[in-house]
């Protein structure tokens, strides 16, 4: 991301193409637009700070795909790469956190995918609060095209509980394992894709080596940033009507104050006024067996049509047994 | 000598097997034209003379424009000042009246014709899509300024030098835009015409329906987010024009009317200055011909002919029936049905969703609660890197682009926003970028057999 901006920046400096050719035209060396570079975005995620990590800032790096904010790390199969970038958040705080396929070194018969996506729970449209609930939902919601391989049941992978659900189509003869489980109040699902079966074993097999713990995350609380818990408020002034949901996820540090700010899919407009004001927002410190803790919650403005189904304040990390 | 001869005689004979078994996009399917008619209901002219007011508003959207009506054979009035296209039909030709671009593009002619001196840019031939270009920023000292977006229809010609035209309105006051300045910096983009037909009952889709829709869709496990376009004045869902921008199709037909061939209308009542002219000096009084706006309500009658053009226009989309896919062609039922299935497996329905339930119309039966084999969301998605064109329309981004409904693909010679293949695999292909929602998807497509593959193809072939 860092370095399509850099390019985004630089791009009147560089690759001199032609001169000028209009009459009266200063004789100056023409730069052409790159053409790998989305210079107009529409709504985009940003955050009030770069040391914080975010869902979306997870990097391959020497083969290993990390989230600093899921605390995920996971060694690619060997002649696997991240061929490109998943799509910016939605505004239903929806993630493509990457997607990983063969590479042209890749050795093995087979071929496959996987996709590591994440759902922001204070946010999904979706009805469930849990991975399994999440998962439970995919498989009442099949259609039918696909069979189921084997239903939704709890493993253990990496030491973490996850839902893994199975099933393919038959006409297409690829075959889905899923497996997803609860970091930060989001659902982080594991989809492996491919026609091999025996693949999919071997790369779920893996996956164990994968390290997946948000230790010093802060408690996600849905629902937190109620009138009750809110000690001073400014609201921000939207200029524009924009018609778009603007999810917003903030961190309160243990004094009740406003750490972090991430708006996960806003116009840039839109992102500083919310985040400018949220800055500045005051909560009672909260207490977990008498000691102050931070709390990670989320706040939706503009269009609120994507209705939150967490909407009672839960103690999700207690719950998914951190 | 001979030792040579039979290893190239394997290699040719291997090389035409893998050729047999490779996929192909079977091209554009022929027979006769799968569109073009009128819905059933109109058809039957239910209500009494609506058949009347399509084929009155098919006749309109046939004509040519001039200037001002002054030019034998050409029934239209208005064209320009500047114009992309002197007739609806023109671009919205292929497989028939109301489709997209034809074979032969008819911008080549546009440029000289009735005494017009035009050049024709670059990037408009013969055998390629009828275009409109855009400049996604403006020139600062002749270099494209990232802080000033642009994103306004560049039209390609001006009226100077045609018979109807004044001799004062020449390119000193007129000027063209430097489309060589804007494809040696690469600051152009092109769009070509969408198809319009079953518009009508893409028109008629409740925004309940499409949020139903996406909530369902929210589901995959594909990595598909998308989102919707709004109306900037209600709020409502858009769903007209590439990137969903327009709310209906009035809008779209007054729009284009305006934007493609110049003529102001009621609902864009001024003659239209470039990108850059409407904030600094707009149009030269010399080329503003005619009395404005130059399509309205005829109040000098009592028939069909007191509607305006763009009414008509807007008319005419709306009672085209949608295309009528085939069950056989190309590859055979077995292939097509197969494809089908595929199509939805591997996870391209979850954008292109294959049918979504009209509300109940007024207009005329065929278009209530009727089931629209859209094979769209009307949801807008991130393609990602490779078909970003930064231009932003309504919340849509430079990335953003709307499922484009696939009904009447078999017939589509031109592929993606701006034409820029005829060759559906690589349009499939395109989809796979840095940023898209569709990598997985796409993906998926490839770890499909050759066979598979095709029988996807011929599917798409057959809408």
């Amino acid at each position: 991301m860092l370095r399509r901006t850099a390019q985004a920046l630089v791009f009147l400096s560089i690759l001199p193409i032609a001169r000028a050719q209009e009459a009266g035209a200063p004789d100056v060396p023409l730069r052409k637009l790159p053409t790998d570079v989305i210079l107009v975005k529409g709504a985009v995620p940003s955050a009030s700070d770069t040391s914080t990590p975010i869902p979306e800032g997870g990097v391959v790096r020497k083969d290993v795909y990390s989230n600093d904010y899921f605390g995920l790390s996971y060694a690619l199969p060997a002649g696997w790469f991240e061929k490109y970038k998943g799509p910016p958040p939605s505004d239903s705080g929806a993630y493509v956190l990457t997607m990983l396929r063969p590479g042209p070194t890749y050795k093995g018969a087979s071929r496959g995918t996987l996709l590591i996506t994440a759902q922001d729970m204070f946010f999904t449209p979706l009805p469930g609060q849990t991975a399994k609930e999440s998962i439970e939902f995919t498989k009442k919601t099949l259609q039918a095209d696909y069979k189921v391989e084997h239903a939704p049941s709890e493993v253990t992978v990496a030491n973490r509980s996850f839902t893994r659900f199975d099933y393919n189509s038959p006409v297409a003869g690829l075959h889905w394992y899923v497996l997803a489980t609860e970091v930060r109040c989001h659902t982080i699902r594991f989809v492996f894709t491919s026609p091999d079966p025996a693949l999919l074993d071997t790369l779920i097999r893996d996956l164990d080596a994968m390290k997946l713990a948000e230790a010093d995350a802060p408690l996600c609380m849905a629902g937190y940033a109620e009138k009750a818990n809110i000690t001073y408020k400014v609201d921000p002034i939207l200029t524009e009507q924009k018609f778009n949901a603007i999810p917003v996820r903030i961190i309160i540090d243990k004094s009740g104050k406003v750490r972090h700010v991430h708006v996960i899919s806003a116009f840039p407009a839109q992102a500083k006024a919310i985040t400018d004001a949220v800055m500045t927002w005051r909560f009672k410190p909260y207490l977990r067996d008498g000691h102050a803790v931070e709390v990670e919650t989320g706040i939706l403005f503009g269009a609120q049509r994507a209705k939150p189904v967490m909407t009672a304040a839960t103690d999700n990390a207690k719950r998914s047994g951190d | 000598m001979t030792r040579r001869v039979v290893p190239l005689a394997l290699f040719l004979s291997l090389l035409f097997v893998l050729q047999a078994f490779a996929q192909v996009d079977p091209g554009v399917r022929g027979g006769g034209a799968a569109a073009g008619g009128p819905l059933s209901s109109v058809a039957a002219n239910n209500p009494v003379t609506i058949l009347n007011f399509f084929n009155d508003a098919k006749d309109r959207f046939q004509e040519i424009d001039s200037v001002s009506g002054t030019v034998a054979g050409e029934g239209g009035f208005g064209l320009g000042p500047r114009y992309n296209s002197r007739s609806c039909v023109a671009c919205h030709a292929q497989p028939a009246t109301g489709g997209s671009a034809p074979a032969v593009n008819p911008q080549v002619g546009d440029a000289t014709a009735d005494g017009a001196t035009n050049p024709v840019p670059s990037f408009i031939t013969s055998s390629g899509p009828v275009r409109e270009a855009r400049f996604p920023f403006f020139f600062t000292n002749n270099q494209p300024d990232p802080n000033r977006p642009n994103g306004g229809v560049e039209d390609l010609y001006t009226i100077t030098g045609r018979v109807d035209a004044p001799t004062a309105c020449n390119s000193t006051v007129l000027p063209r835009p430097s489309f060589t300045l804007a494809v040696n910096t690469g600051n152009i983009i092109f769009r070509i015409p969408t198809p319009t037909f079953g518009s009508g009952l893409m028109e008629n889709i409740d925004d309940a329906t499409l949020l139903t829709n996406f909530n369902n869709q929210q589901n995959n496990n594909v990595g598909v987010t998308g989102t919707f376009n709004h109306n900037g004045n209600d709020g409502t869902i858009s769903r007209f024009g590439w990137k969903a921008q327009n709310k209906s199709l009035e809008i779209f037909a007054g729009e284009a009317y305006n934007v493609e061939m110049g003529v102001s209308n009621e609902l864009f009542t001024q003659e239209r200055p470039l990108p850059g002219e409407d904030t600094t000096t707009g149009l030269a009084s010399v080329c503003r011909v005619n009395p404005t706006p130059e399509d309205h309500t005829n109040f000098n009658t009592t028939s069909i002919a007191t509607l305006s053009d763009t009414v008509q226009f807007a008319m005419f989309m709306r009672f085209l029936a949608p295309p009528t896919p085939s069950t056989t062609v190309p590859g055979g039922a077995t292939s097509i049905n197969n494809g089908r299935n595929l199509f939805t497996s591997i996870g391209c329905a979850v954008c292109h969703t294959a049918s979504l339930t009209t509300s109940p119309s007024r207009f005329t039966p065929s278009l209530g609660n009727a089931t629209a084999n859209l094979f769209s969301d009307l949801e807008i998605h991130h393609m990602g890197t490779g078909l970003n064109d930064n231009v932003s329309q309504g919340g849509a981004g430079g990335d953003q682009f709307r499922t484009a409904p696939l009904w009447g693909l078999g017939q589509r010679i031109f592929f993606l926003h701006d034409g820029r293949t005829k060759d559906l695999l690589v349009a499939i292909e395109a989809h796979d970028a840095s940023g898209s929602e569709a990598n997985s998807v796409e993906f998926n497509f490839d770890l499909l057999s050759a066979s598979q593959q095709q029988d996807v193809l011929n599917f798409l072939r057959s809408l």
